[in-house]
């Protein structure tokens, strides 16, 4: 029914949603991690899964950024809100790329160091030799980040279920698959 | 494959058990007599604790010991236990894998953890002091150990002791992620012996 102008690429769409169960999940995991209820070797089991879930990320947001410069966007919500939508998506793009780093800092400067092994396949290099104050920097700033995108997740669901439920424009369908 | 600590709990243990069979059974007249540990009535276990992580608790499962008792002379008993660095088991994999590698046992190079008692000493008809040599990563420091003695079913049946003791990691040279994860390294051992 809608022109495909009106719509985000699928490529954009299934990266999206790919995007949003990863940082869901490593949201979670994280936050799981930390407070652990569970034994260490299971606690260690899940920090080796936040570590290659994050360099999936990493992967996935390099991709997503890629499709999203080379495809056409759909217009944007008109007004403020567009604008304040429009920030809120580079806001994941910039927080996302931060927290990764954060994190990557965080293994590489860990005084504990445990190599990364992505999905216990390939070896990923550090990217600072183990230092406490380097260390403690990139858990306040994985920690920050981390955060912040839970926030920005907050405000984006409620803005597309806002514009769904209550103004009942097409703005959350353009991002559903095609039915 | 890090179940050196466990090796010298057992050793430990064993000395303990010489000596409490020393103790115990005064009547029993031939000096050195020849025990074995029950690897299925054995465990060696560790616990270490870190900043911000739950207690790692784990244990060995490859050990091998022997213990030497003379009765009637209590000090000219020994203990010599070795146990298989590589057979550490946390209860994950990964962690143990981890736990093998060079930051911690470095399994490949030290594949053993030895204990080898100098002397024993009778502290109670239920207690004796093992003191020996525990070697970790090559490196060798003097242990002594408390181990409590029991013969539950009569003169004729196994030796059961148990021990607990607490190493430095630092002093073998085990530094990984100190001070995130402690220096401290509490040893429980517990195990029973049949006599050969």
């Amino acid at each position: 029914m809608r022109s495909r102008a009106s719509r985000w690429s699928p490529a954009i769409v299934v990266l999206h949603w790919i995007n949003a169960a990863l940082i869901l999940a490593l949201l979670a995991l994280g936050w799981v991690m930390t407070h652990s209820p569970f034994g260490a070797g299971t606690t260690f089991d899940l920090y080796q899964q936040h570590k290659s879930l994050g360099f999936a990320a990493l992967a996935l947001t390099a991709l997503r950024l890629a499709a999203r410069l080379a495809s056409a966007a759909p217009a944007r919500v008109s007004g403020w809100e567009g604008l304040v939508a429009r920030a809120v998506q580079a806001a994941f793009y910039v927080l996302t790329l931060a927290a990764i780093a954060a994190g990557w800092l965080v293994v590489s400067a860990s005084p504990l160091p445990v190599p990364t092994k992505f999905f216990g396949l390939i070896v990923i290099p550090n990217i600072a030799p183990p230092d406490a104050t380097l260390f403690a920097l990139g858990v306040l700033a994985h920690w920050i980040a981390a955060y912040a995108i839970a926030a920005l997740v907050a405000l984006h669901v409620a803005g597309a279920l806002k514009h769904h439920w209550i103004d009942r424009d097409d703005t959350l369908k353009r991002m559903l698959p095609r039915r | 494959m890090t179940r050196g600590r466990g090796s010298s709990h057992l050793t430990l243990a064993a000395a303990a058990l010489g000596s409490a069979a020393a103790l115990a059974a005064p009547a029993f007249a031939e000096a050195g007599s020849q025990w074995r540990i029950e690897p299925a009535r054995t465990t060696i276990a560790f616990a270490i604790d870190a900043v911000g992580y739950p207690r790692t608790e784990g244990r060995f499962d490859a050990f091998d010991g022997k213990i030497a008792i003379d009765f009637d002379r209590p000090e000219k008993s020994s203990v010599a236990f070795h146990v298989c660095s590589a057979s550490i088991d946390v209860g994950s994999a990964t962690f143990s894998d981890y736990l093998r590698s060079s930051a911690f046992l470095d399994a490949g190079k030290h594949p053993s953890i030895d204990f080898v008692s100098t002397s024993v000493e009778k502290l109670s008809d239920h207690a004796v002091r093992v003191s020996g040599d525990l070697t970790l990563l090559g490196v060798t420091k003097p242990l002594a150990l408390d181990v409590d003695v029991e013969r539950p079913t009569g003169l004729k049946g196994p030796l059961e002791f148990s021990a607990r003791t607490r190493i430095d990691r630092l002093e073998f040279g085990m530094n990984s992620g100190f001070p995130l994860v402690s220096r401290d390294v509490d040893l429980t051992i517990k195990s029973a012996a049949a006599e050969l």
